[in-house]
């Protein structure tokens, strides 16, 4: 199997530093590469994050240098010069991001001396590298997340320190489509615990919040990958404790959480479990009302899972511990080192789940794999297939789970049959959200 | 033939007077081009438009039963989800199966960078043809690999023996051309190249025997039939409406209309050949590959416009149908369908008429569009090209004579855009695809310059147009009550200037 990947369901590190800085306020980028490079990524992710769109300096108005052939040869220092000149002069913004992209990275442009000149000047610019030889969207966005916080942001003396702020970060901005959504989600239950939240990506989010940053007690890491190195960087700079757990999806996982977190910041136990009583009443007030559709219309499934790293695991245990689905296949589908693998695999197992975790990016060989694994009836008079079945996958998917006579929601990048606004699947209101999506489908066809 | 030959295909900075940053009238435009002013122009300010290898995969995956090895590091493909669902779309309401392409990316990683990327895409192109089995391999060549300098087409000579796939290289770095109409050059590059434009005996006819005693006739009957033949040249923003309202029209003088290079097969480019006259639909679409054509079988071809618009759908008209001696019939036909057609826009003008358009986005369109508007009386406060060369010169010739004191500019850039808006406050945007959001944002409505959804060209087109402008222009309350809660990125300074003060020589005059 060559190292190919069919219709990858990520971009470059640029792509995922872009998406990132689309949703982040103040913080503008400047594109350092061929003229296209932004409009292709911004329409890949603007489309197919559930047509998240571009924002205030994003998608056909964001900055770039634009280089061609000449500097291609020559270099691209002056262009870029220029172009960060006028930006300042054109642009409102608190920073600018200069972002590379492959052809000035080979070239071997020095994008970080040519910002060393603004910012010795006192101006807002740094430099991050992001081309896509060197990661996918996923690490473009630590990248972009090192460049503002481990490199920019000065650390908070610690008399200024506030051991009560606490800042969220692994949930990779377009490429966890739902991003927003669960961000709101997991702040909304840490506020109720008393807690002051960053979330730097959701709308409600100012520069300010990027500002307070060094000053918080708590990092929190909702991805066994993504933001993992940045957040012990940003310890050692900043000084400021880290904890990795994944994103809770449901009450079971949330309850799981909200004690946790509690004890993580020094909340009281009490405090943490009167939160979760509340929230679970709530949870379940809505939630046993759909027992009666889920029952009667044997809304019980085999279920498949094809997400990304950051939700492949969630997703599976509440399709198995909340809705009592039979799981047969996770499959992972982000690009991963083996050691990345490794840990997923323990985090995963700890879960004691039924599904087997599997690694697997191209769209047609997780089709070929579910066949494989689970043969379909040739004209067997007695055959134990696996039906019905539920793919829960992105909207490549789609095809998969028609072929195969499969129930399919698209909770994935990339997530072209579906708008997401503030939607989100994590905590208690994410599990209702997922529950109607997932019921939602099923009776779309009736009336 | 001098291109043609060569294995990398030009981009139009090479062929032709190019440009993609002015600002005067049409008249100026067209001594700008002529005496290379225009080539000389730049911008200190740059915002991200699209890539020639976005809009070469664009045409490549509409090609049927194709496949696409996207020969890049992984982020260059980033586009093709929402293109195979475009081209998916496209070939069903074409009749033809529906389904997104194939494509795979060799995911070039540092080590190909420094090392070479030959190796990943011999072993890819081989995984894709042995995998999904397609009758075509594109093989999109995205900067990295242009410029570390990957012998395509090398790999390409070397794996076509054991493929069963033919297989097309498309040479589209980004970096090699700001013009995103290059694109057009480098898909049809790869075609003419690989692709086989020669009916094939027994496969696509049965040739005569001479002993038969119909031979001859049959030889001329076949021989008339191919001179009676029209090629016409589509493009992913020619919708399949469109191809069948220039179909009706050339099918109305007798003519047999094959429709290329989009939406197109294997078996059905090898009837290229097989034509008496190739037609363009856009003066900057396919001037490569029909001058190769005329080259290589013969067949001459028409340039001649944009068939939008009363003036301007007889003047394309009447120019393809000159060819086969037609042009008395193409002019009566277009009398006849004139007077159908201003029998059903008349109630349709007044709600228009007097309402301040401006229209942005391909240089052939934009300028044919707005003469067609300001003949039926809106009023053109504005023409905005993406880009400009020689190509194009025709039609701003016809366009400096109807609206000759308009402002005419080429840019693609927001930035201009949005001052632009704010100066003239327009009643209606007429734009390109991928700027509504913005125009909606400032509170003013807009409408598609072009669709594949929707119709445009010839008679049919103009009504459908003409109505979906008026639509566009009843209740404006969405874009109003944005524009009411959206900040602009531009600090206030920018919109003292001038929209195109940013517009410079091309070397830059400082550092």
């Amino acid at each position: 199997m060559p190292s190919c990947v069919e219709r990858p369901r990520s971009a470059c590190a640029l792509a995922g530093a872009l998406a990132a800085m689309s949703a982040l306020p103040g913080v503008v980028p400047i594109v350092h590469t061929a003229l296209g490079c932004g409009g292709n990524l911004s329409g890949s992710f603007s489309l197919g994050a559930g047509y998240f769109g571009s924002g205030y300096c994003s998608g056909s108005s964001l900055p770039t240098s634009g280089i061609t052939e000449r500097e291609i040869v020559f270099g691209g220092a002056d262009r870029l010069t220029e172009q960060i000149e006028n930006t300042l002069d054109l642009i409102d913004a608190e920073l600018f991001v200069v972002a590379t992209g492959c052809m000035t990275e080979i070239i071997g442009d020095d994008a970080p001396s040519v910002v060393g000149e603004f910012e010795e000047a006192g101006k807002p610019v740094i430099a991050i590298s992001t081309p896509s030889f060197l990661g996918d969207s996923y690490a473009g966005y630590e990248i972009l997340l090192e460049g503002i916080f481990n490199y920019y942001l000065k650390p908070a003396p610690e008399e200024e320190k506030i051991p009560t702020l606490v800042n969220l970060f692994g949930i990779v901005p377009a490429y966890d489509p739902f991003f927003r959504g669960d961000l709101e989600e997991i702040a909304r239950l840490l506020r109720a615990l008393g807690l002051s939240v960053n979330t730097f990506f959701t709308p409600d989010q100012t520069y300010e919040n990027i500002l307070s940053a060094p000053k918080a007690g708590l990092n929190i890491v909702l991805s066994r990958i993504w933001g993992v190195d940045f957040a012990e960087n940003f310890q050692e700079r900043h000084g400021t404790p880290y904890w990795i757990t994944d994103l809770p999806i449901g009450p079971e996982a949330t309850d799981a959480f909200v004690i946790e977190a509690a004890e993580k910041t020094g909340i009281s136990n009490e405090n943490a479990k009167a939160l979760i009583k509340n929230e679970n009443e709530i949870y379940y007030g809505y939630f046993e009302r759909g027992a009666d559709v889920f029952m009667d219309s044997d809304f019980k499934f085999y279920s498949v899972v094809a997400s990304n790293s950051n939700y492949a695991i969630p997703l599976t245990r509440y399709t198995e511990r909340e809705l009592g689905w039979v799981g047969l296949d996770t499959y992972v589908t982000d690009q991963l080192k083996d050691e990345q693998k490794e840990i997923l695999k323990s985090a995963y197992l700890s879960g004691g789940p039924r599904a087997e975790l599997l690694f697997e990016t191209d769209a047609s060989q997780i089709s070929k794999a579910i066949v494989k694994r689970r043969p379909e009836n040739r004209g067997q008079r007695y055959f134990d297939s696996v039906s019905p079945l539920f793919i829960l996958g992105s909207a490549l998917e789609k095809k998969t789970a028609a072929d195969r006579g499969a129930q399919q929601l698209t909770v994935s990048f990339p997530a072209f049959n579906r708008m997401i606004v503030d939607r989100g699947y994590a905590g208690y209101r994410g599990g209702l959200h997922l529950f109607e999506d997932i019921v939602g489908s099923l009776v779309y066809p009736k009336g | 033939m001098r291109h043609y030959d060569q294995e990398l295909p030009p981009v139009r900075d090479e062929r032709l007077n190019i440009g993609d940053a002015y600002a005067g009238n049409a008249c100026g435009l067209v001594d700008c081009s002529k005496s290379g002013c225009m080539i000389r122009n730049n911008r200190g300010f740059w915002q991200t438009v699209a890539c020639q290898m976005a809009l070469s995969l664009m045409m490549a995956a509409t090609v049927e039963n194709a496949a696409i090895v996207l020969h890049g590091a992984i982020g260059c493909g980033a586009q093709m989800h929402a293109l195979g669902l475009a081209s998916s779309r496209g070939k069903l309401v074409r009749g033809k199966t529906p389904g997104q392409p194939v494509w795979v990316s060799t995911n070039l990683k540092e080590s190909d960078v420094i090392g070479g990327g030959e190796e990943k895409l011999r072993e890819t192109i081989r995984y894709v043809d042995a995998e999904f089995r397609p009758e075509i391999i594109f093989v999109v060549v995205t900067c990295a690999p242009s410029i570390i300098g990957d012998n395509v087409e090398d790999v390409v000579r070397k794996t076509q023996d054991a493929s069963a796939a033919e297989i097309v290289s498309i040479h589209c770095p980004g970096f090699r051309s700001r013009v995103v109409a290059s694109a057009y050059d480098s898909f049809y590059h790869g075609l003419l190249r690989h692709i086989s434009f020669e009916p094939e005996p027994y496969r696509d006819y049965r040739p005569p025997a001479p002993s038969d005693p119909q031979y001859e006739l049959e030889v001329k009957k076949y021989e008339y039939i191919k001179n009676h033949t029209v090629n016409l040249w589509n493009a992913t923003s020619i919708g399949p409406s469109d191809e069948d309202e220039v179909v009706r029209l050339l099918t109305a003088l007798g003519l047999k209309v094959r429709i290329f290079a989009e939406y197109s097969n294997a078996d059905e480019f090898r009837m290229v050949s097989q034509a008496g006259l190739n037609v363009s639909l856009c003066n900057v679409h396919d001037d490569y590959i029909l001058k190769y054509l005329e080259e290589k079988y013969g067949i001459p071809y028409v340039i001649a416009g944009m068939p939008i618009g009363k003036a301007a759908t007889r003047k394309w008209l009447i120019s393809a149908a000159a060819h086969f001696g037609l042009e008395d019939e193409a002019g009566r036909l277009a009398d006849y369908e004139e007077r159908l057609l201003d029998d059903a826009i008349r109630p349709l003008l007044p709600g228009i008429r007097g309402k301040r358009v401006l229209l942005g986005g391909g240089v052939v369109r934009v300028g044919v569009e707005a003469a067609a508007l300001s003949e039926l009386g809106m009023d053109v406060i504005g023409v905005r090209a993406y880009h400009f060369d020689n190509n194009a010169e025709s039609v701003y010739e016809d366009v400096a004579e109807t609206l000759g004191e308009t402002p005419v500019s080429v840019s693609n850039q927001a930035f201009e855009l949005v001052n632009q808006i704010k100066e003239y406050r327009p009643d209606l945007l007429i734009t390109h695809a991928g700027s509504h959001g913005i125009v909606a944002k400032l509170g003013v409505p807009s409408m598609q310059m072009f669709s594949p959804e929707k119709s445009y060209f010839g008679y049919n087109g103009l009504f459908a147009f003409l109505k979906n402008i008026a639509f566009a222009l009843e209740n404006p309350s969405y874009q109003k009550r944005l524009a009411m809660h959206v900040k602009q990125p531009y600090k206030d300074s920018w919109f003292e200037k001038d929209a195109f003060a940013l517009v410079t020589e091309k070397i830059p005059k400082k550092i």
